[in-house]
């Protein structure tokens, strides 16, 4: 009876689940052997740690590595940072507060190479930015804005994607506070800020950490922004394992590939926990 | 010098006016009860003490300073949620320390305080647990002693009591008195109850629709209520208008009611010949002389029996020790004169 | 009051922002998108000098956006159908069975939306050249949609699966209703909105995936996203940018509007119990 019903489940399961964990168990495996030279598709396939080795010894590796991190963490920083009031805000209903609710999320349904192609144009050369700004007279003649060396345009692209998503997680958390809560706060002597910080930011913090890390991953494997809109000289992971790819070098692009999965499983555990220290507002 | 001083105060909420000039002082270490039925007014009078509304005309003088546009967390004025409003993610120790914290008060002297509270409040075996782990009663005596650590010149109270059993109710009632008495705290409670209301307080403010009806002791509530809405919401009450016919004597005035002639006492004669009367139900005596009425239902209480007796086709309630009548019996029952009470002519 | 008034400020300084941020640039989308090739539009004027539907004409005739539409809205439907089957026995047995390990079960569902997306299509490309399946493009694209959407699937159909009451379910087999009929009766009502929801999601998933269209499509599949991703790139042409721009989000906003309905109108009759 007990080995039918385990069978059974594990039966259930086999076509979800079970898909699921093959898919990326193999491509986490194939990925990580690949990177120490098994699988190669011309002949050798003997264990080596030479492409770590040589991976390790290149400076473009290390700029991918810095300048990925980067785009992630201000990504999710900003974008949860521009959240978190304006769920507040819309903590209770008014007059039009859907419509805003609405409007703030309608990057959710533009996909992002739309947003990158839409965001290019207003501040292309001769985009409406350039000419709204010669015509204010604070520009004298347009200026190069795209492709900028310190990647505003894309993390200004990750925000814009990515904060109705925080926006949505957060409202949920912060409308959860009923509002006697927050009264009892105030009738105590808290302030808005001290509201936020000791009430606020600790009942919230598990849907902020999950908006962190899920818009961290995405952000730090970010490919489509980086090639439309980021800096040329510089190259985000996704893109630098792409190109390996594309030159047929795949030990290469496993390293990059398994490092960059490594940076997203660290980097979202740190700030996760980092996030929580902060926001934890209990006292000692 | 006054603790609370409320002028002239009205609420509207868009067209809708909650509350319309209303006036009260409150005295230092007074407990005021603001009673009246659902929706009248006691929760926004009371989010208009604590400051979480804005009043549309009047002011609020608290210990002397104006406070009408003062914002709740800069007023010495501590609330007791109706709902507990316990912070969910600090423990009783810290929810008990938040006031006190924001208040910057040195370590030393909150936990003094907060030792204080918890032995006051019985809570010294849960002070490391998180609301969710306490029972009711503990999570309403968690809220009572954090309104308490702050030590604020005026408690506020909105119906602490509703969420809990009739026995701790009881419990609780007497701990906030004696708590209130101790701290020498100034403290303003509503309820909707009128047997709390009657048991607890210094004063109680009779609101109905947003105006005050009545603001006196218990006592003088109960015995001298000034219109039907009073006499009728506390206590029961028989209620009759009538006509006056005569005079007996010198200061004793006959009405003509629907039951027949009642006599009040008065030292001052009323200015209009139409009035309106009232008598508690006990204040009838059962006997050979007054009004001929047919008890319509008998009901056995212990320390009492309670009748519904009918004259001329009118209903009303007579309440007495040692009744023999039993339903469908014809009794005799007169009112002393000093027992009827005269109300208002408006109401 | 002065609540009130702050609200309209806010909300006011707001709509502007969100003027900024949606209405001018699908104004300039919409602008370039009419731009004729016989006049450019130079910086100079405020409008295009001359406009037509022409590149709009072009694009249907003379690009593979007719191919790419047809690849994305086959791809799509396939997809969701098929992350649907595969996902209702998982989210049966989640939803249902209670069973040690439940919990840590629901969890690795969510996998694949935490491995970086080009992550997953190299490493599956690799994977088809190993097992030699790489010229297999659009089934092994349709393979890879519907497993790394199916954590939606999942996640929508399990809360299904736990809000079908078992008091129909009993109800239904006190009556004797066979299997198939309990099925219609208990569950199906109740399964309704989740269905729809998952179908619409995925859906749009799969409209919009680009990582393993991209990587393990090309060159011989073209998506909507890909077409647009090369238009962006190699061969950039402003205009035609913008007609695939908003080609692709178009119906997008369709959907979610639908999808919006939907969810809305999913929960009353979930929690009245109508189902
Ligand atoms: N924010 C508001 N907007 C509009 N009307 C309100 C608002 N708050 C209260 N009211 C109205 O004001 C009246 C008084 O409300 P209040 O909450 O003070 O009643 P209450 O006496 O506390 O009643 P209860 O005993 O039921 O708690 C009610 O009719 C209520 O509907
Ligand atoms: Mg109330």
């Amino acid at each position: 009876m007990k080995l039918r019903r385990g069978l059974l489940i594990i039966g259930l399961l086999t076509p979800g689940l079970g898909l699921i964990l093959a898919l990326i168990g193999t491509v986490v495996y194939i990925a990580v052997s690949q990177s120490f030279g098994y699988y190669s598709l011309n002949g050798t396939n003997e264990f080596s740690t030479e492409f770590w080795s040589k991976m390790a010894g290149r400076k473009a590796f290390k700029r991918s590595i810095q300048y990925s991190i980067y785009i992630g963490v201000f990504s999710a920083i900003f974008s949860v940072a521009l959240a978190y009031p304006l769920a507040i805000w819309l903590r209770k209903p008014f007059a039009g507060s859907n419509f805003i609710g609405a409007v703030l999320k309608a990057p959710l349904l533009v996909h992002g190479l739309v947003a990158a192609f839409l965001f290019i144009n207003v501040i292309s050369y001769h985009g409406i930015l350039n000419q709204f700004m010669q015509w204010l007279g604070i520009w004298s003649e347009p200026r190069r804005l795209q492709n900028d060396p310190n990647a505003y345009g894309v993390l200004i692209l990750q925000t814009w994607k990515n904060m109705p998503f925080a926006l949505l997680l957060l409202t949920g958390a912060v409308q959860s506070i009923s509002d006697d809560v927050l009264d009892a706060a105030r009738d105590l002597g808290a302030g808005t800020w001290d509201r936020f910080r000791r009430i606020i930011a600790p009942l919230t913090v598990s849907g902020m950490q999950a908006a962190m890390v899920i818009i961290f991953i995405g952000a730090v494997a970010d490919f489509s922004f980086q090639v439309i809109a980021g800096p040329t000289n510089k190259q985000s992971l996704s893109q630098l394992m792409v190109s390996f790819k594309g030159r047929g070098d795949w030990h290469s692009a496993a390293v990059v590939g398994v490092s960059l999965m490594m940076i997203a499983l660290v980097g979202s555990a740190i700030l996760a926990v980092v996030a929580r220290m902060v926001m934890r507002g209990r006292i000692k | 010098m006054v603790a609370i001083k409320i002028e002239r105060l009205t609420k509207k909420f868009g067209d809708f006016t909650a509350l319309s000039n209303v006036s009260l002082d409150v005295q230092p270490e007074e407990f005021v009860t603001l009673l009246g039925p659902s929706g009248c007014g006691k929760t926004t009078l009371l989010k208009l003490i604590s400051g979480f509304l804005e009043p549309s005309e009047g002011s609020i003088k608290i210990g002397g300073t104006d406070v009408t546009h003062v914002p709740p967390e800069k007023r010495d004025t501590a609330l007791c949620f109706q709902s507990y409003a316990l912070f969910p993610h600090l423990t009783v120790r810290e929810n008990l320390e938040f006031g006190p914290r924001q208040k910057k008060i040195p370590a030393s002297e909150r936990k003094t305080r907060i030792d204080d509270v918890s032995e006051k409040l019985d809570l010294t075996a849960q002070m490391e647990k998180l609301p969710n782990q306490l029972s009711g009663g503990q999570q309403q005596r968690v809220s009572l002693g954090r309104a308490l650590a702050m030590r604020p010149s005026v408690i506020l109270f909105d119906e602490p009591l509703s969420n809990l059993d009739a026995k701790l109710r009881d419990q609780v009632r007497i701990e906030i008195r004696r708590i209130q008495k101790e701290y020498g705290l100034t403290a303003i409670y509503v309820t909707h109850d009128q047997a709390e209301a009657l048991a607890m307080s210094d004063r109680i403010v009779v609101l109905n629709n947003g105006r005050v009806e009545q603001v006196d002791s218990p006592e003088l509530l109960y015995h001298a209520p000034k219109t039907k809405f009073v006499a009728d919401f506390i206590g029961d009450a028989n209620i009759f208008s009538g006509t006056i016919v005569g005079q007996k004597g010198e200061n004793i005035v006959q009405v003509e009611t629907a039951i027949g002639t009642i006599e009040f006492e008065t030292p001052t004669a009323p200015t209009s010949k139409k009035v309106n009367l009232c008598w508690r139900p006990e204040s009838a005596v059962i006997g050979n002389t007054g009004i001929k009425a047919k008890v319509v239902h008998r009901a056995f209480q212990g320390h009492f029996t309670d009748l519904m007796v009918e004259t001329n086709g009118t209903i009303f309630r007579v309440q007495a020790k040692r009744v023999e009548a039993q339903e469908g019996d014809d009794v005799q029952l007169s009112v002393a004169p000093n027992e009827v009470i005269l109300l208002d002519q408006s109401a | 009051m002065t609540v009130q008034r702050v609200n309209k400020i806010l909300l006011i300084a707001l709509l502007a922002v969100c003027a900024i941020w949606l209405i001018i640039p699908f104004t300039m989308a919409v602008l370039w998108s009419l731009v004729d090739p016989s006049e450019p539009w130079t910086a100079d004027k405020v409008l295009p000098p001359v406009m037509s539907l022409f590149r709009w004409t072009d694009m249907w005739e003379n690009s593979s956006l007719k191919s790419a539409l047809i690849a994305s809205y086959t791809l799509a439907p396939s997809a969701a159908i098929l992350s649907l089957l595969l996902a209702l026995p998982t989210s049966f047995a989640l939803g249902r069975i209670s069973f040690l390990g439940r919990e840590l079960a629901k969890m690795l569902c969510l996998l694949p939306l935490v491995v970086p997306p080009f992550i997953t299509a190299i490493f599956f490309t690799s994977l088809l050249f190993q097992i030699g399946l790489s010229s297999w493009r659009p089934g092994a694209i349709l393979f890879a949609h519907s497993v790394l959407f199916m954590p939606f699937a999942i996640r929508i159909l399990t809360v299904s699966f736990e809000q079908v009451r078992q008091d129909h379910i009993d109800a239904a087999r006190d009556l004797g209703a066979s299997h198939w009929a309990r099925f219609k009766v208990a569950y199906l009502p109740a399964l309704k909105p989740g269905i729809f929801a998952t179908l619409l999601i995925v859906f749009i998933q799969s409209i919009e995936e680009f990582a393993i269209a991209f990587i393990v499509g090309s060159p011989d599949v073209v998506t909507i996203p890909t077409l647009l991703y090369s238009a962006l790139g190699q061969d950039y042409v402003r205009p035609n940018a913008a007609v695939l721009s908003l080609i692709l989000v178009v119906p997008n906003v369709l959907l979610m509007l639908i999808l919006e309905r939907l969810l809305r109108s999913a929960n009353p009759t979930l929690s009245s119990g109508k189902g």
